[in-house]
């Protein structure tokens, strides 16, 4: 019911009553006459198919032609039903002649009908037909049962386009499969822990293609390099799949051979960090030394090849007896902060610095990828050893960061996730960015583009539902049963957390 | 007999994350095995769980009678619903006891799951033992009146 959006279909309809709108003939919307509609589709089209078929007036049976006629043959749609009143009510006025007149008139119109609906139903969204599991409606004449329900499945929740660039409208909703070798690569942190774990059970990551990652995939494919970076904010409830469309973003550029940047959490910063150094690059401020390594670490991993290529333009002294010249390759950098864990921090401070820099000079593209991005602008739970907290800004690496998603360069984008999940002191129920973000991290983000990420439509359910079902995720038999399935989605309302969670232990 | 003070959420999570565990271990075994070996892998959590219970029910029990100013173990019949009970206490028992103090209750439960689904392990064991009193103790049946 929540298939196609009803808005199109009244455009459509209105513009067919237009040129075809014999007088008083047609414009009658006649509804349901059951036998004669399924004459012409064959009966596996499934209740959407015969609704369809029932739609524009056209269809109408010559032999009931009432013409304030509402045909309530228990079909639910109220605005249908309001629909056909005007319908008919418009068929009234146009004024007509004999019955025998308009007999062959709708009969006329009836076959024009059906051609047209053919064509129309191409043009309405294919989820909604392979959502009923039904083979493409070209062909009208019965099918095979078995041969249907074996292959809509995986013609459902699968497709064969793997890479992110190509990624169309008509895949929403398909699984696309990511190759193991390359999530080592791209992905060493920064998948959401109960995805890492079912990529472990099934010996495979399927990623979903949603619509607000089409959104982002579609702006970033057309970034103007040489225009300052723009922010783009992924928001919305737990569990609607924000940390996995940031994937799928990442997925996307590390295949276009952008430079990445991805921090996979950033309230991990803020929180339980057992060591705190005072930097010695600003008194003021404090390190936090295994954090840092461990993101250069990651850093290396998924950037390899850019670490030499890139050089840096600035002579810095880690201290009296180390220093860096200008004209030597990040990698060493990194290297020394990976090392010399103490200086870890002020190694990453360097990387984003000089990768700031260099990015508007056209070498590579830079992708900005951060989670949690409220952590920035948030309350931190780390305390000085005289108790007194210490607010994010102290903190060398939020400092750092915080410049970096500032869109005063260019060539490249920045994509941000709001979270609540691992946010300090932010109520459950809070989503909104401003809420998540307060005034000053709205303020400091605020020209950016928001985008909502929500729950699972109906066909994008579905279509998780068979991609657990072929890996025979789903073992309860319930659970294989039309009821079962409504009774997950009234459980779950759609949210992909929680279906995950759900479908666990089922 | 998992819940402890009316906390039926925790019990009732403890258990989800169980049965979560014993599928996970099942698929990895699954696909770890050969295409011969992968029909005979179950891999449904609730067969798992109620084929292990049910092969850790005791047959047969001892009740103490007294006679004669002495206590006795005397080998008796049960009812369904208490070698039921008695099943699932030495599962939860043997699970909180009997394990390192850092392991938490769903894994060490799945193991326990796992190993009585193809009859070994402690819990097993223990019914054995149940069975071999009641076999040792075989000429004290009379004692018992009912």
């Amino acid at each position: 019911m929540t298939g196609a959006p009803r808005q199109p279909r009244a455009e459509e309809r209105r513009n067919d009553l237009g040129p075809k709108a014999s007088p008083g003939g047609s414009t009658h919307r006649v509804r349901g006459r059951g036998p004669a509609m399924r004459v012409q589709g064959s009966g596996e089209e499934g209740t959407a198919a015969t609704r369809l078929l029932r739609f524009p007036g056209s269809t109408a049976d010559p032999s009931r032609l009432s013409r304030g006629g509402r045909r309530g043959s228990g079909l639910a749609e109220t605005g249908e039903r309001r629909r056909e009143r005007r319908g008919a009510k418009a068929g009234e006025t146009k004024g007509s002649s004999g019955r025998p007149f308009h007999f062959f008139k709708s009969v006329g119109t009836m076959l024009k009908g059906v051609t047209r609906l053919v064509s129309r139903v191409h043009k309405l969204d294919p989820g909604h037909f392979l959502r009923l599991g039904t083979q493409a409606p070209q062909s009208l004449a019965a099918h095979l049962d078995n041969q249907v329900s074996f292959e809509s499945p995986r013609a459902i929740s699968c497709t064969s386009e793997n890479d992110p660039a190509k990624h169309e409208e008509k895949h929403e909703g398909q699984h696309y499969n990511l190759p193991l070798q390359d999530m080592k690569t791209i992905f060493p942190h920064g998948l959401p822990p109960r995805y890492a774990m079912q990529m472990k059970t099934f010996n495979e990551a399927c990623l979903m293609v949603r619509k607000p990652a089409l959104e982002l995939l579609h702006y970033l494919k057309n970034t103007n390099f040489a225009h300052p970076a723009v922010r783009y904010v992924l928001y919305g409830e737990k569990g609607t799949g924000k940390t996995l469309s940031l994937c799928h973003i990442i997925h996307f550029c590390a295949k276009q051979d952008w430079l990445i940047l991805h921090i996979p959490d950033a309230h991990l910063w803020v929180k339980d960090c057992r060591d705190l150094l005072q930097s010695s690059y600003n008194k003021q401020r404090f390190d936090q030394p295994l954090e840092a390594s461990v993101w250069l670490k990651n850093f290396k991993t998924t950037n390899e090849r850019f670490l030499n290529q890139i050089k840096i333009q600035e002579k810095y002294v880690w201290n009296k007896r180390e220093s860096i010249e200008k004209g030597s390759s990040l990698g060493e950098v990194v290297e020394q902060g990976i090392t010399r864990v103490r200086n870890a921090t002020d190694a990453v401070g360097i990387v984003l610095k000089e990768l700031k820099r260099q990015s508007s000079l056209g070498i590579f593209h830079l992708l900005v990828a951060v989670d949690g991005v409220n952590a920035l602008w948030g309350r931190t739970t780390l305390k000085r050893e005289d108790k007194s907290p210490i607010a994010a800004e102290e903190l060398a690496l939020i400092h750092n960061l915080r410049k970096m998603v500032k869109n005063d360069w260019n060539g490249g984008a920045i994509v941000m996730t709001l979270s609540q999940t691992g946010s300090l002191f932010k109520p459950r129920k809070a989503y909104l960015p401003q809420e998540l973000l307060g005034k000053e991290g709205f303020d400091a983000l605020d020209p950016f583009i928001p985008i909502l990420v929500g729950n699972y439509n109906p066909k994008e359910f579905e279509s998780c539902i068979q991609y657990y079902l072929e890996n025979s995720w789903l073992q309860h038999e319930k659970a294989h049963t039309e009821e079962g399935k409504k009774e997950l989605l009234f459980l779950s309302n759609g949210n992909p957390g929680q279906l995950e969670r759900l479908c666990a232990y089922l | 007999m998992m819940m402890k003070g009316g906390n039926k959420v925790l019990a009732r999570s403890l258990m989800t994350q169980t049965l979560e565990a014993v599928k996970r271990k099942q698929f990895k075994k699954f696909h770890a095995a050969s295409s011969e070996e992968q029909a005979t892998i179950e891999r449904n959590p609730y067969t798992i769980f109620h084929q292990a219970l049910k092969n850790c029910e005791p047959v047969i029990g001892l009740a103490p009678i007294l006679k004669g100013g002495r206590f006795y173990q005397v080998p008796v019949p049960l009812s369904d619903r208490r070698r039921r009970f008695l099943a699932m206490k030495w599962m939860i028992t043997e699970c909180r006891e009997k394990k390192h103090r850092r392991t938490l209750m769903p894994e060490k439960l799945s193991q326990e799951l796992l190993q009585a689904f193809h009859n070994q392990g402690p819990v097993v064991k223990r019914k054995h033992d149940m069975h071999k009193m009641a076999e040792a103790n075989r000429a004290l049946a009379h004692y018992r009146w009912w």
